[in-house]
């Protein structure tokens, strides 16, 4: 082998390295307008995570680059330390979500798993965990999952993001729910509105808001009705020339990771502020992309949004700071602004736009006024839809939800209260508890042998909602098969309910109930007997909201879920909030006129009520209010 | 005068007929190619479409055939270089395609290093060089890899995500003076700080140089953490590896 001569040998080096040289310049100059890790094919090369990566269609390819070069993409770099692709591993365990299952692959997340089970879970940052959208809640294996993420670090309990929860061990069933189940939607249609003169306006092609040009005429005007509930939004889109609905649609309040009471919203709202209002922006927004996709209608046909809501729920909206209303006195800032006179009242009207609300830019979202403390805009919205001050005889509405509202009027004078319930009727701290959702239990009969059922949408049994619950504990009282104090016959621990499908129900559950129960039985009674009003001489009971429709009215009125009054006086009006949203939205006078009633009626705060103590104790037992409040 | 019918890999033509466009480069590679025997040609292509094992191959092939080592750098290597060096000014290619082009020169220059040790020719060092623990990033760096092995450095590459120990076990092994950091992320920057404590305290610490870059280190830091130098980009980086040698 012939030897090399070092100076010739260097000149190449020479070569190769002013060769090199030139490359690597160019390399430094593009890496200031190109991420150097996407190839020609726009690939993405990189070995770590990255937020613009984006799944291949073909399979096994490398993952696409979505950054636009535009923007640094290096931020999008930063932080993420999750290997973009690891080949996944069949495992022993399962995942489940609803009736499905699938085999147990570690590596892959459960965002790849919903794929596979074809459950939707919602996404719009492509499963990058930035746009918080993917929240699943697992129900069990937990442990078979990766730590949280930091892209997680606003999650507790059992909730994580789709898209960042990766099965470390396949060997464990793995059980999740999306939070955007599909609630069983009422739609109570009153058919044609009685008034239908709007705050927008069509002037020949031009359309106002009041005195305001906002837009020309593009052929269609539409509206938004909101009931934003703790637990259950429902939304209703409208014609706003003829009053006409379009459709309702519903969605579970996707807030849940945040607590699924008020108080727990409010303190997770203040240990990470903004998470909350924007996962119920982005879900009010993607119903609005839906309906603009169903009916080929531009969102800028939407000229007003109208909310209804509790007080929380309405303010955390409205970007409003929720402290005050979590602790004592209970006034939300808006209130506290109006009794100190600088407000007129309490209803909020915003620009769509700065709400972050999809919508003609010009639009308004107008949330209707409170009443007072937790007695929410929901509260006001179920006045205007059953006229509850038109009403000459003595009248009660009682709006059942994780929120009770109770509100009465006898001669005149109007009484309201809220009850903090608590979630145990919609699916909260009962373990085999579930929001009015198909497969759902709904009704229960004890045949002296075993327990007859019934659920929405005669599937197969997942857990039992508030109006099963109710049914479960009138039958246990009515054949002795539990005491009022909620203590079990045969001093059993827990009934089985659906022995194969494993729904028990324990003392815990029970006892979880009896105080959800008593705070609603306290509301009513409390307001009742400030009018000085035996249940009896009520002669309307106005039953609004969530599972009440539902509900056995005897069955709650055994139990002392709801005053004893004659049966024949109640009237299920199911979402009463949603109806008085519509009407508002609908009416510029039923807006100015319940504006100005809810500064009339008096609100009676039940912590602070001297006996309430005693009247919580007695509520917390499953037997009937007295006929005669003292 | 030749024309580009006269070359006979077809790969090498596509190749030019394709991407060259400014004439002077496409008369020069025609010249150059077209004088050029096949197998160099053949080493040239692989280089261009990043195929390192077929480079490894031919080159040993080459070499068992007698021709002279710096035959096959000029004809094979360096040729094939200037090709990818054009596609990638004229955004034919990226990045990630020039490393794997710089991965298939490395292969071929694996069998010319003992030749040059044969003839007395010692590299001007040897080099470890890794990204730090928690980074996965390695493109600035795998940049400078290249352009070290270009000037004549051995490099050891330990790849992303480099702990201490092996980092000291790496330094070890191959007898390095020179040790090159790099670190992307704010988060893992401190890491490369980590790594020189280690270093002290296995006593090791002089006897190495060591040499830090990535985007978020400045000199300041680098200084602070007890690094030799501090390199703003891979240029730079040859320079400084030279320097620090030369002390």
């Amino acid at each position: 082998m012939a030897s090399i001569d070092p100076n010739d040998y260097q000149k190449r080096l020479d070569k190769l390295s002013s060769l090199l040289g030139d490359m690597v310049r160019h390399a430094d100059e593009q890496a200031q307008s190109r991420c150097p890790y996407k190839n020609r094919h726009g690939e993405c090369t990189a070995q770590f995570g990255c937020r613009n990566q984006r799944k291949n269609t073909q399979a096994g390819g490398l993952l696409l680059c979505a950054g636009d070069d535009q923007l640094d993409y290096r931020s999008a770099w930063e932080g993420i330390e999750r290997p973009a692709q690891r080949p996944g591993q069949d495992g022993r365990g399962r995942i489940l979500s609803g009736a499905r299952s699938c085999v147990a692959q570690s590596r892959r997340t459960l965002f790849d798993a919903a794929d596979v089970l074809d459950v939707a879970v919602p996404t719009s940052c492509y499963r990058t965990g930035s746009c918080h959208e993917c929240i699943i809640e697992v129900k069990r294996g937990m442990e078979a999952l990766n730590e949280r993420t930091g892209e997680e670090r606003f999650l507790r309990d059992d909730y994580r993001l789709a898209c960042q929860a990766e099965v470390i061990d396949a060997d464990i069933d793995i059980e999740f729910i999306p939070l955007n189940r599909t609630p069983r939607i009422l739609t109570l249609s009153t058919g044609q509105p009685d008034e239908v003169a709007p705050l927008v306006e069509r002037r020949h092609d031009k359309v106002y808001f009041e005195e305001d040009y906002i837009d020309d005429y593009r052929g269609r005007m539409l509206g938004i009705a909101v009931d934003l509930g703790t637990t259950t939004v429902a939304m209703e889109l409208l014609d706003l020339e003829t009053g006409q609905s379009v459709q309702v649609a519903s969605f579970e309040n996707p807030q849940r990771f945040g607590g699924s009471d008020v108080m727990n919203r409010i303190s997770y709202d203040a240990q990470h502020p903004r998470e909350l209002r924007q996962a119920i922006v982005k879900a009010l927004n993607r119903q609005i992309a839906r309906w603009c996709e169903l009916y080929s209608i531009h969102r800028h046909c939407i000229y007003e949004i109208v909310i209804a809501g509790n007080s929380t729920m309405r303010d955390i909206l409205f970007r409003f700071d929720v402290q005050g209303i979590g602790q004592r006195p209970y006034k939300s800032q808006v209130e506290l602004e109006y009794l100190d006179g600088r407000r007129t009242h309490t209803a909020l009207s915003e620009k769509t736009r700065r709400l972050g609300l999809r919508a003609h830019p010009k639009a308004r979202v107008y949330g209707l006024p409170l009443i007072a403390s937790h007695v929410g805009a929901d509260a006001a919205a179920d006045l205007c839809a059953t006229r509850l001050d038109a009403s000459s005889d003595a009248a009660l509405l009682i709006d059942v939800g994780t929120n009770t509202e109770v509100v009465a009027i006898h001669n005149g004078r109007m009484v309201a209260a809220s009850s903090p319930a608590g979630p145990a009727f919609e699916g909260g701290t009962v373990t085999y508890g579930m929001p009015g959702y198909e497969g759902a239990i709904e009704r229960l009969r004890w045949n002296g042998a075993a327990w007859e059922y019934k659920t929405i949408g005669d599937l197969a049994p997942q857990g039992i909602c508030g109006s099963g619950l109710v049914d479960l504990l009138a039958e246990l009282r009515r054949h002795d098969l539990m005491s009022p104090k909620g203590a079990f016959a045969h001093r059993q621990k827990e009934i089985a309910v659906v022995p194969d499908r494993g729904i028990t129900f324990s003392r815990l559950d029970a006892s979880n109930l009896a105080q959800a129960k008593a705070a609603n039985y306290c509301g009513q009674y409390i307001v009742l007997r400030a009018l000085g009003l035996a249940p009896a001489q009520v002669k309307k009971l106005y039953l609004a909201g969530g599972f009440a429709h539902y509900v056995d009215a005897q069955a709650a009125i055994d139990i002392g879920f709801l005053a004893p009054v004659p049966i024949e006086h109640i009237e299920k009006i199911g979402n009463a909030s949603l109806q008085g949203a519509r009407d508002v939205l609908l009416s510029k006078n039923k807006r100015r006129q319940l504006e100005k009633l809810v500064g009339h009626i008096e609100h009676v705060e039940l912590e602070t009520t001297p006996d309430f103590f005693e009247l919580f104790v007695d509520g917390c037992q499953f037997k009937p209010m007295p006929s005669v409040l003292s | 005068m030749a024309e580009i019918g006269d070359i006979a890999n077809e790969f090498i033509r596509d190749e030019i007929d394709e991407f060259l466009e400014r004439d002077d480069e496409r008369k020069r590679n025609i010249e150059h190619f077209a004088r050029t025997r096949l197998l160099m040609q053949d080493i040239a292509a692989a280089l261009i479409d990043g195929a390192h094992e077929t480079v490894d191959e031919l080159t040993q092939q080459a070499l068992g055939e007698g021709i002279e080592a710096l035959e096959i750098m000029d004809d094979g290597l360096i040729a094939g270089m200037g090709i990818v060096g054009i596609k990638f000014r004229e955004n034919f290619i990226f990045v990630p395609e020039v490393l794997a082009c710089a991965r298939a020169m490395k292969a071929g220059m694996a069998h010319i290093e003992p030749i040059l040790s044969d003839s007395g020719i010692e590299p001007i060092g040897t080099v470890v060089m890794g990204t730090v623990k928690g980074d996965l990033h390695d493109i600035g760096k795998n940049l400078c890899i290249m352009m070290l092995r270009g000037a004549g450095f051995v490099v050891h590459d330990l790849g992303v995500d480099t702990s201490e120990d092996e980092f000291i076990a790496a330094i070890e092994e191959h007898g390095a003076k020179l040790l090159g950091m790099s670190a992307l992320l704010t988060t893992t920057m401190p890491n490369m700080g980590k790594t020189i404590e280690a270093f002290i305290d296995e006593d090791l610490r002089d006897d190495i140089k060591i040499m830090v870059g990535g985007a978020p280190v400045t000199p300041e830091f680098a200084e602070d953490m007890g690094a030799d130098g501090y390199g703003k980009d891979a240029l730079a980086c040859v320079e400084l590896a030279k320097h620090l040698l030369s002390e």
